[in-house]
């Protein structure tokens, strides 16, 4: 390996404890995890930029299939190009620890995918398309089944979901911390 | 489409009713990026007008958009929304948006400078500085810089005793680290459970997490006992190197191993059942005793008290999460962003995650589309059918109690050799394996319209069947108490039995109906498909082998420790036969919601061996040869002894408890309560008559907003006609469609806008 202990000073330890929320040893393990993603790379600076195909090497990314939206998302320049900070910042909101608010603002993000901040109705058949992978539903039900979404959840008729109306209804979801968790 | 600006929800008050842009209004020019670096109280400009003018649409609409009422709610909720999560008076302002892009130190300066200029920023502790920056949405080097500039001027403004609260704060999170960095190195299984939930999702794991949580709340009454029982126990027989008094007839018996089997032999001389422990007075030094008897009866109710409230908290915690907050019927919401699990690796596991989504959702659509109306022939025969199906199951019922009983009749009165004493543990195992098949086939006539409902009525009618027979076996025991020399210890070690042969069957049906099956779908019958977790099943097994714990643990103190190592062996057992045998199921599993079921059962289970266990403590005679109790009435009569003592001692006391055991008191506690209970529910019943009235508001609302703005288009257009020399008025767009207009959101009307000027007046924006 490449000698996690060494990769970081103390005080850079103590940063991103406080501004995630992992602990130290969960954050030696996560870099262990970016370091397994390109070694030699990693190995030459630790501060690398890693290209969005080798982040989606990560088992959970590799069959998420909103994994171009998480890299993204979490990218700090925006192109799914991440650096080991924006790796932390991701396992920092997928794990445990995050606090559910947290974790329905990404999850908003994520499901954006034209980022205009509201969830529109083509965005939400670009998530079910998604969602349903090589099985496509017909036209008619994925009219039928957005209608029912913004029946059930946009609240100001405007067919769009805006980010309160996304937490509205997904903090009522008790299954929603469970699943959009990656385990360290 | 760049997106460098921060985007603040502010306090929504403030906002409320306010033009914020009045005075801006002066530039027809204006640029979304010089927002953000500008940013002198401007950045509270949300979202809505980022759309509109990176769309070219009128600003002014817009913002008239953005300051509707309609709109100012919606900031609300959010707002509001996250300051019951933070569980703080003082309010946290919330920040929600994209910082994303704008890394700029323009941006976190901004950020910072919301932070310091708050009121309330003097006040808060360090923590909550943390979790402020902890839950900002941007990225770690925007944080840091952030948190550089709020902490620089933080120390400039400390006084003597905000310094040492800072001093205080900062000493607190440290020992919060530590305690976190030691939790996660003690956590329990965290690799299987990962590996688990990797290749089979949130469902089969929720399975192997209750699991560890019924670990976990069997080593603190396992140490319990130890402790307070066991040990001195232990120790007295040590220490009085002639042990006399306590033991059986049948001395010196060897270990021979059979005895791990059926428990009896060796075992009943040994710390494992009630028999063995004294009832005298352990002096430890001069002056300190150990009363046996008293520690003894302590435990016992201390760890059920232990385990009382552990239940009650954390049914509490799992209902509320689940029937409260999660009220409200949002199914087609919840399958699609609440899809995913995001844990799965493996891709066998994705690729039918894939497959049960899409079938779920066409299932559900399909219900949608023809909903059932049934004939009322139709429901006549359900209705019987069920009624049927009904009766047959509690004469199952019955005749597996009777049939129970009959076994441990005649086993006490003749002397069978094939009735060993494992009939009855196995009887009782055979039933608990062989009706819930019944039952199963008994579901599939009684055609359920939701498989939902099927799986509560299973759960119920196989869980009541257990109650059944655990029943009808306390009741035998009690009642035959006085015919045996030491009746607890052999109830002791009927429960024993039960544990172990429950254990053996456990690993058995893994065997049987995971690995057989495995290997005869691989290599001998291709039709048959890989077997399937059966979650349900599984846990309800965890739950009866509990309930027979917390039955025993006073005949057997150290049951306990027997059902951590059989929870122990389990745990690996079901892992690897999962892993290597079963593949992850199509039928979506809602972990949150069965949890709540699962420790509803186990709530019940522990009440009714509670209750079981309180019984025999009250109104049995404790056996005349064995145990700590022997020679008394019943085993609560040191109690009342101790009581006694106590008011001879002191005699206040006497009032008090005189009080207290009066029945006008008891009546008045209960009647309080019930006044209690019955006024939390009214206020229940308001809250949602409230919440139905507030979501038809808002409907009502939406409708206004639509009026107003087709008002608004109409004098705009009437202006448009008056006046068409003023070619910057906003609407001045020749070419609106009148049917767009009345399209039913206001977005699709900014859309109209937005198009309509980019078509005709694009030259002033």
């Amino acid at each position: 390996m490449g000698g996690s202990h060494s990769a970081f000073t103390e005080q850079e330890l103590d940063d991103y404890q406080t501004l995630t929320y992992l602990t130290k040893k969960e954050i030696l393990h996560v870099y262990k995890r970016f370091y397994t993603l390109d070694p030699e790379k990693v190995n030459l600076d630790k501060n690398v930029k890693l290209a969005m195909d080798d982040i989606q090497k990560l088992p959970e990314l590799k069959v998420n299939p909103f994994k171009d939206r998480i890299c993204k998302v979490f990218s700090s320049s925006g192109d799914g190009e991440m650096t080991f900070e924006d790796f932390l910042d991701m396992m920092s909101v997928f794990s445990d620890q995050a606090p559910k608010n947290v974790k329905v603002e990404y999850a908003f993000r994520i499901y954006d995918f034209d980022e205009d901040d509201m969830i529109s109705g083509s965005d939400l058949k670009e998530v079910v398309d998604r969602l349903t992978g090589e099985q496509n539903l017909s036209e008619e039900d994925m009219q039928q089944l957005i209608d029912n979404i913004f029946m059930e959840a946009d609240l100001d008729d405007d067919e769009f979901l805006s980010f309160a109306e996304f937490e509205h209804v997904i903090s009522k979801a008790p299954d929603f911390i469970n699943s959009f968790r990656i385990r360290l | 489409m760049s997106r460098d600006s921060a985007y603040i929800y502010d306090d929504v008050p403030n906002q409320m009713g306010e033009y914020q842009y009045e005075n801006q209004r002066s530039g027809q020019q204006y640029e979304m990026s010089d927002m953000a670096s500008k940013g002198d109280g401007k950045v509270g400009l949300t979202r809505r007008k980022t759309w509109a003018a990176h769309n070219g649409a009128d600003l002014e609409t817009a913002r008239l958009l953005e300051n509707l009422p309609s709109r100012q709610l919606e900031n609300l909720t959010n707002t509001l929304g996250r300051d019951t999560v933070r569980l703080n008076h003082r309010r946290l302002k919330s920040f929600h948006g994209p910082f994303q892009h704008g890394d700029g130190e323009e941006t976190s300066t901004e950020i910072a400078n919301m932070v310091t200029n708050d009121p309330d920023f003097d006040d808060r502790t360090e923590d909550e500085i943390h979790t402020l920056l902890k839950g900002m949405t941007t990225t770690l080097s925007s944080k840091r810089a952030i948190r550089r500039k709020v902490s620089s001027k933080r120390k400039r403004q400390l006084g003597w005793f905000t310094r040492v609260k800072y001093n205080i704060g900062m000493s607190w999170q440290h020992f919060k680290y530590s305690i976190a960095e030691v939790m996660y190195s003690l956590e329990l299984w965290k690799s299987h459970l990962k590996l688990i939930e990797g290749h089979f999702g949130t469902g089969v794991t929720s399975y192997f997490l209750f699991l560890k949580w019924l670990f976990l709340i069997n080593i603190p009454v396992f140490l319990l006992t130890l402790g307070f029982v066991v040990l001195p126990q232990v120790l007295y027989r040590w220490y009085e190197n002639v042990p006399t008094g306590y033991q059986q007839t049948n001395t010196s018996k060897s270990f021979t191993g059979a005895e791990l089997l059926d428990g009896r032999g060796w075992f009943e001389n040994t710390e494992l059942y009630y028999g063995f422990y004294t009832n005298e007075t352990i002096q430890i030094t001069s002056g300190y005793k150990y009363h046996m008897r008293y520690a003894y009866l302590f435990t016992c109710g201390g760890y059920y008290l232990l385990c009382l409230i552990i239940l009650a908290t954390s049914i509490l915690r799992s209902y509320r999460k689940y029937y409260i907050e999660g009220s409200g019927d949002f199914n087609y919401y919840f399958k699609v962003f609440n899809g995913w699990d995001y844990g799965i690796t493996s891709q066998e596991a994705a690729r039918l995650k894939h497959k049960s989504l899409y079938s779920e959702l066409v299932e559900y659509l399909a219900g949608f589309k023809a909903p059932k109306d049934k004939s009322l022939t139709a429901k006549c025969q359900i209705f019987w059918l069920r009624v049927l199906t009904n009766v047959t199951v509690l004469a199952l019922l019955a005749s597996s109690g009777y049939l129970i009983y009959y076994i441990s009749i005649t086993m006490e009165t003749k002397d069978i050799a094939w009735l060993d004493v494992f009939a009855m543990p196995l009887c009782i195992t055979a039933i608990n394996l062989l009706l819930p098949l019944v039952f199963h086939g008994l579901e599939q006539l009684e055609d359920y319209s939701k498989p939902k409902t099927e799986l509560y009525v299973h759960m119920v009618r196989t869980m009541t069947l257990k109650a059944v027979t655990l029943c009808v076996l306390v009741n035998f025991w009690y009642g035959r108490s006085s015919r045996r020399m030491c009746w607890e210890t052999f109830m002791g070690q009927e429960i024993y039995r039960l544990v172990i042969v429950d254990f053996i069957f456990t690993l058995l049906i893994t065997f049987l109906f995971e690995f057989v099956r495995k290997i005869m779908a691989k290599y001998c019958v291709k039709r048959l498909s890989l077997p399937e977790f059966n979650i349900g099943r599984n846990t309800l097994d965890l739950i009866y082998s509990q309930t027979l714990c917390w039955l025993g643990t006073f005949y057997c103190p150290l049951l306990s420790c027997i059902v951590l190592i059989k929870l122990i062996i389990i745990f690996y057992v079901k892992r690897v036969s999962v892993l290597q045998n079963c593949k992850p199921s199509l039928r979506p599993w809602r972990a949150a919601r069965s949890h709540t079921i699962f420790l509803a059962f186990l709530f019940c289970f522990f009440l009714l061996s509670t209750v079981a266990v309180a019984c025999g403590i009250i109104f049995v005679l404790p056996s005349e040869e064995c145990g700590p109790y022997k020679g008394q009435n019943q085993t609560y009569e040191i109690v009342t002894e101790l009581i006694d003592d106590w008011r001879e001692d002191e005699p206040w006391l006497t009032y008090i408890i005189d009080f207290i055991s009066s029945p006008g008191c008891i009546a008045a506690i209960v009647i309080l309560l019930g006044m209690g209970t019955y006024y939390i529910r009214l206020v229940m019943i308001g809250h949602k008559e409230m919440v139905i009235l507030l979501e038809q508001q808002l409907a009502l609302e939406g409708k206004d907003k639509n009026f107003l703005l087709q008002i608004l288009q109409n004098v705009n257009k009437q202006n448009r006609k008056k006046d068409k020399k003023t070619p910057d008025r906003p609407f001045a767009s020749p070419s609106d469609d009148v049917e767009s207009i009345t399209s039913p959101g206001g977005r699709k009307f900014i859309r109209q806008v937005a198009e309509a000027s980019a078509r005709g007046g694009h030259g002033q924006m």
